[in-house]
């Protein structure tokens, strides 16, 4: 019997995204990436935008990400994924273009390419994956990291005295005059994840529509940075980085 | 029909000639000597002419990067800036020579090192045709001497970057880019249309048209392996451009028992010492390599048995003259005259030098 003669397509209730392919992941277990891909998959085969989506990788642990999503990709230069995006979009205005881009790429080495990119009102959308932590090169200070929160370049936690304060990019950036949205999300309930996509595939829409940037920040774990089980981590985020990071829209412009 | 000449600096040549020759894109930051490229352009307005996309970027980082992204999607595209900007550029121009993509990039060169000065120099020979940034990677490198070069090596330039897939540099300095003369800008070249880039550029992101697998552009492998792989075969491309594309000028060496060697601004004044050379009794030839790299070592080492000694004039303290060296490989003396930091000299003054230095 094959597949296709047990699941009818009308009592299919669950499937992996068309745009996800077979390759293993290299996340951790407990990771936020792993849903936040498939959930930019499913809004690009939702919007059946596959045969023109272009995404732009950024260097950290979401540097593979084009190895995850058959869809047509540039890996940049750490933090420059913006710059990069403009130049695709206004090359090609019929595309869909969008950045993924972790805290340590967008909010510190890339913070220049990210306002002004924002700023032009580029019509590109930024997937901004917020976990407080370098990931990718062990666990490491990331200008989002939580005052008193230890890494391995802090490791008596975070002292403002010594390294300033945690960076609110969101909120910077639903400052600017170029941004049409910018919302904080996540991904740690089937609650969220609902309404994440909800608003990842609005940030989309705007993007084609041509009404200027769109930021989607997720709000996220690192259990190997934080050196925390999956369960505790979703736990600590909730008590720790969603009080200094509240969930919500910071602007949506309609 | 009588040609279409026109009077203008040679950095206001590139932004005409870039917009005759369909170029896509052009991503920049002001510095001085260069300006009038991005001012041209933007007073030019060519997207309401052939949809050519201009962009004051917020940094040369973010004009770079806008270049490999542009690059990356199949597009003509191009940057320019000066020695300090170039410097920021490296990053991005090693990725793009990495990703093996095609792109233009102008520096008009000026005093160093550091902020240095806003006066012509070409201290930049060995960031440009030694590597730049990091990783064993070569610059396609044309070395203009003219304005009339400064138009045509936008053609030229792009022309080689797409055949080889690798970025092309106009290496220029101040002098070049700010001197006004005659010139004769190239003909009008459509843009090529979305199906004409899939068809020329079949690895270009274009979204996944009618299905085909995922276009990735990166420089990124992690399997050792693999990444030497890929060193080898941009080296075997490397080889191929320094057999097949050295470019270069000869004036009066048939019969010369000296050569001048020197490129762009310093080989203008060059032709003036061989003109009072002569008038003096000395025969004295200059050789000027178009191509900085690859450079023209074979015909430079060919002159190593007919010469009793070459000069490399250079606006510098001396750098391509270790390239003359290896190409005559001990076989004729080779000395250096240069003057630093935005002075350039006067022809007198290399005369004196090829006498006190080689006679």
């Amino acid at each position: 019997m094959e597949l296709n003669d047990i699941i009818k397509p009308e009592n299919l209730v669950y499937e992996k995204p068309r745009l996800m392919n077979e390759n293993p992941m290299h996340y951790c277990p407990g990771c936020s990436h792993g849903v936040i891909h498939k959930l930019i998959a499913e809004v690009i085969a939702d919007m059946g935008l596959e045969d023109k989506t272009i995404g732009i990788s950024p260097v950290g642990c979401a540097v593979f990400a084009y190895n995850y999503l058959d869809i047509d990709w540039i890996e940049a230069a750490h933090g420059r994924a913006p710059a990069i995006a403009s130049a695709v979009k206004r090359l090609n205005p019929e595309k869909m273009v969008f950045t993924y881009q972790g805290d340590g790429d967008l909010a510190a080495i890339g913070t220049a390419e990210t306002i002004h990119a924002a700023n032009r009102g580029e019509n590109i959308v930024i997937v901004f994956v917020n976990n407080a932590i370098y990931g990718m090169t062990g666990g490491q200070m990331a200008p989002t990291t939580l005052e008193g929160m230890p890494t391995a370049t802090c490791p008596y936690g975070r002292n403002i005295a010594l390294n300033g304060y945690p960076l609110k990019i969101g909120d910077l950036l639903a400052q600017l005059e170029g941004t049409c949205l910018v919302t904080r999300q996540s991904v740690q309930t089937a609650a969220a994840v609902r309404k994440a996509k909800k608003m990842l595939r609005k940030a989309f829409e705007n993007a084609m529509a041509g009404k200027g940037t769109s930021v989607v920040e997720f709000v996220s774990t690192c259990s190997s940075g934080w050196k925390m089980t999956p369960e505790k981590a979703n736990k600590w985020m909730e008590e720790n980085m969603f009080p200094f990071y509240p969930l919500g829209d910071l602007k949506n412009v309609e | 029909m009588a040609e279409d000449i026109k009077l203008m600096k040679g950095n206001e040549a590139i932004a005409h000639a870039a917009i005759r020759y369909g170029v896509d894109g052009y991503f920049g930051y002001p510095i001085t000597p260069q300006s009038e490229i991005l001012e041209t352009l933007m007073a030019e307005m060519p997207w309401e002419k052939t949809g050519m996309v201009v962009l004051q970027a917020e940094s040369e980082v973010a004009a770079i990067n806008m270049v490999y992204g542009g690059a990356g999607s199949g597009k003509k595209v191009m940057t320019s800036s000066s020695s300090p900007g170039v410097s920021l550029k490296q990053e991005g121009i090693s990725y793009i020579a990495g990703a093996e993509l095609p792109c233009l990039i102008v520096n008009v060169m000026r005093g160093g090192p550091g902020l240095g000065t806003i006066q012509p120099s070409q201290a930049d020979y060995f960031q440009t045709v030694k590597g730049g940034g990091h990783g064993d990677y070569r610059l396609i490198t044309l070395a203009p001497s003219s304005v009339q070069e400064m138009a045509d090596f936008v053609g030229l330039g792009f022309d080689l970057a797409f055949k080889y897939n690798n970025p092309a540099i106009i290496l220029a300095d101040g002098i070049i880019g700010q001197m006004m003369e005659k010139v004769v800008l190239p003909p009008f070249h459509a843009r090529r249309t979305e199906e004409e880039i899939i068809a020329q550029c079949p690895w270009a992101v274009q979204g996944r048209k009618g299905g085909r697998k995922s276009n990735i552009i990166t420089s990124l492998e992690l399997d050792p392996a693999k990444m030497e792989e890929n060193n080898i075969r941009f080296q075997a491309k490397y080889r191929k451009i320094e057999e097949n594309e050295v470019r270069h000028e000869e004036f009066q060496c048939e019969d010369a028992d000296y050569l001048l060697i020197a490129f762009g601004s310093s080989a203008r004044i060059c032709q003036k010492v061989v003109e009072i050379a002569r008038s003096e009794g000395i025969k004295l030839g200059l050789l000027r390599p178009i191509t900085l790299w690859p450079f023209p070592t074979k015909v430079i080492a060919a002159y190593a048995d007919k010469v009793k000694g070459m000069l490399s004039v250079e606006l510098n303290a001396g750098q391509m003259v270790e390239d003359v060296r290896l190409a005559v490989n001990g076989k004729v003396r080779v000395e250096h005259f240069g003057r630093l930091g935005g002075i350039v000299f006067t022809p007198d003054e290399v005369l004196d030098a090829l006498k006190e230095k080689l006679f």
